[in-house]
């Protein structure tokens, strides 16, 4: 039983990247090297993160403006990490097409580019609820479970799974969203990823109040649904602007 | 829809991650159900005399310095150890004793198949209390042990069975690894990962001497050693190392098989002639020249890695398995490389590699979760700038230094400086 629990919260946090990485990943060698070295980044960025912020912790428990602080400065950091990680994406694209060009195959597709943007996101994402949420889980394996004084009807392991669950999904896809933002110069969807992150980082301020965890996982799943239309919309209009200009040449 | 390029890139190095991967999840699995089951047991407070700490036997209430003095000291008698079994496994093959050499290895994976995987199946079935007489018992472990040890070293056999048991090996001799005490293992795996750059990258280290000799003679390495799915179709130049080869589908494994049985029969028939027979060396030479241009331009690669003999005494184990005065001191070895060789054989890692990634996984196991996956995500960038390094090179290196000395590093890192942090927004829920 207790097993059976531990794996539901990790499949709960885990289980749509899983399906994702299983259908569209696993099959192209090459987006699971992206998914590894996009998840070693943001391992690093945490480490950096906490390297910076270890001399102040344990935090004050009782404030919640440290916490506010701690979120944006992570949060402004990874942004920046996003660009450096478009920057060498962009390198390795042009050098993926000039080997394309060697072995006389076609060069990378637009769905191909958009792939390893997702496969870029989807390492973010992992990283995510692997170390926010899987790494905590151990003792969900146990007898017992726990809960948080501020979040006392939902166990902390489910709150968590589902929190992960949320920022998974946010992730994943701004990742795509502000790749294809950098290739297109859109100004608008660069400046939307930096803003739901933040806005999805700053809503799990929330929880700080007693029970706030009851207001800010609507909240947080109505940024990450918002996330995912933005998303559909932006690669439903790419592909139709994709078969068309295909059509008319 | 012409498939387009993402297909093909990073065949290779997912062909030798994904059993890497494979055989550091299951140890980690292992440690984990295994290690909660003997608290109550008298197996922990009795530390295991192996050769791995000769010297110093570690017990919690040394002092610091006591332990990394005693660990240290450990760590080189291993190293040296290991260093003269390997010269002796030179001076064997440079004297063409390669059947004993052979046989010895088969000798070790029975050896190890059968009495540490019977000991680690054991307190498996113990511990899940699985309904399973003795004699059914003996019977699957017998079976394991010898179709494993037909694997190793025999065409005719399915690559992907030679693989499985490669692995199995890799887990079985990881797993008991992890039974070192904490301090020596970290010593020990820093230790190798500096052996391993010396024994393969120093003129006159024994690894580099060997993988010369083996790919002067066009001969198989006398070792254990993972390979890597066969490459069937090109071979091209290899563009900023992203290594590129024809097979994708799973699908084609039994192809594969057959691919590789026939490859290696020819191979053998080619080389037996030429080379185990010309006991003149000036004859062998002669005809090698030949093909040792064939063997330079179609070498891409030849990554060579830490040759682990590993001595253990195996009282524990011995006594479970009532073979009660066989106390001697079984030299078992591991030999680790990381060769690729040109378009008709993949990438090959020894199975030390496995090992020791296996060893420092588990060993961060023991802490927490959070370790293990930063120390995976480390080890596995480590073995993709290995073989990146690989295609650029052009011969033998060793995989373990960059691994293990990231896998370290990223330990500690996580331990000090991100567990506290993470645990800290973590339980307040705070996320981003």
């Amino acid at each position: 039983m207790t097993i059976a629990a531990g794996i539901g919260y990790a499949l709960l946090a885990l289980g749509p990247s899983l399906s994702l990485f299983v259908s569209v990943i696993s099959k192209k060698p090459f987006l699971i090297l992206t998914v590894l070295s996009s998840t070693l980044l943001w391992l690093i960025s945490l480490i950096v993160l906490s390297g910076l912020w270890r001399g102040f912790l344990p935090l004050n428990s009782t404030s919640w403006w440290p916490y506010g602080l701690l979120l944006f400065t992570s949060i402004a950091f990874q942004e920046g990490l996003r660009l450096l990680f478009w920057r060498v994406y962009k390198r390795l694209e042009d050098l993926l097409d000039a080997f394309a060009d060697k072995v006389s195959k076609p060069r990378l597709f637009m769905t191909d580019k958009m792939q390893i943007s997702l496969a870029g996101g989807l390492g973010h994402g992992v990283a995510h609820a692997v170390f926010f949420c899987l790494s905590l889980l151990t003792p969900a394996f146990g007898p017992a479970t726990f809960f948080v004084d501020r979040c006392s009807q939902i166990p902390f392991f489910l709150v968590s799974a589902i929190i992960a669950l949320a920022f998974v999904t946010i992730h994943t896809f701004s990742m795509v969203i502000a790749f294809n933002g950098y290739a297109e110069g859109n100004k608008m969807d660069q400046l939307f990823v930096p803003v739901v992150h933040l806005a999805a980082g700053l809503v799990t301020l929330v929880n700080f109040a007693s029970g706030g965890c009851i207001v800010s996982i609507p909240l947080l799943y109505f940024i990450a649904i918002l996330t995912l239309i933005h998303c559909g919309k932006m690669v439903w209009r790419r592909l139709k602007e994709h078969q068309s200009t295909q059509g008319n040449s | 829809m012409e498939s387009s390029i993402l297909e093909s890139i990073g065949v290779e190095i997912i062909g030798v991650m994904s059993p890497v991967s494979i055989c550091m999840f299951l140890v980690v699995l292992l440690v984990y159900s295994l290690s909660p089951s003997n608290p109550f047991s008298s197996s922990p407070s009795i530390p295991i005399r192996t050769a791995a700490n000769l010297v110093y036997l570690e017990t919690p209430s040394d002092s610091a310095t006591q332990k990394l003095e005693g660990s240290l000291l450990n760590a080189l008698v291993f190293v040296i150890l290991i260093a003269i079994v390997t010269f002796l496994l030179v001076l064997l093959y440079y004297y063409n004793c390669t059947n004993f050499l052979k046989n010895y290895m088969r000798f070790s994976a029975f050896f190890v198949l059968a009495t540490m995987g019977g000991s680690i199946f054991l307190s498996i079935i113990q511990h899940f209390s699985i309904p399973v007489d003795s004699i059914t018992c003996f019977l699957l472990l017998f079976n394991f042990t010898i179709v494993g040890v037909l694997s190793v070293f025999s065409g005719g056999i399915p690559i992907i069975l030679r693989q499985a048991y490669m692995v199995s090996l890799g887990i079985i001799v990881a797993t008991w690894f992890t039974k070192l005490p904490e301090w020596t293992t970290w010593a020990l795996l820093v230790a190798l990962a500096v052996y391993d750059l010396v024994a393969v990258l120093a003129p006159g280290g024994p690894l580099k001497l060997l993988v010369e000799l083996a790919s002067s003679r066009d001969d198989e390495l006398p070792a254990l050693v993972y390979e890597a799915r066969p490459i069937v179709s090109r071979s091209r130049g290899s563009n900023l190392g992203l290594l590129v080869g024809g097979v994708s589908d799973s699908g084609s494994v039994e192809l594969q098989a057959v691919n590789e049985g026939e490859n290696r029969t020819t191979n053998e028939g080619e080389s037996s002639p030429l080379v185990s027979h010309s006991r003149e060396r000036h004859s062998f030479s002669s005809e090698s020249s030949e093909h040792s241009t064939v063997v330079v331009s179609s070498d891409r690669v030849q990554n060579r890695e830490p040759e682990i003999v590993v001595d253990e005494e195996m009282s524990p184990l011995v006594e479970m398995m009532g073979l009660g005065n066989e106390r001697e001191q079984q030299t078992r070895r591991d030999n680790v490389e990381v060769r690729g060789s040109g378009s008709d054989r993949g990438i090959k890692l020894g199975l030390g590699d496995f090992v020791f990634y296996s060893v420092l996984v588990g060993r961060a196991a023991m802490y927490d979760l959070m370790t293990v996956y930063a120390c995976y995500l480390a080890i596995i960038s480590g073995l993709g700038c290995t073989l990146i390094l690989l295609s650029v090179c052009h011969r033998a290196l060793p995989a373990l230094p960059i691994s293990i000395a990231l896998g370290v590093v990223f330990y500690f890192l996580t331990r000090l400086l991100m567990e506290p942090f993470v645990v800290g927004t973590a339980t307040n829920l705070m996320m981003f």
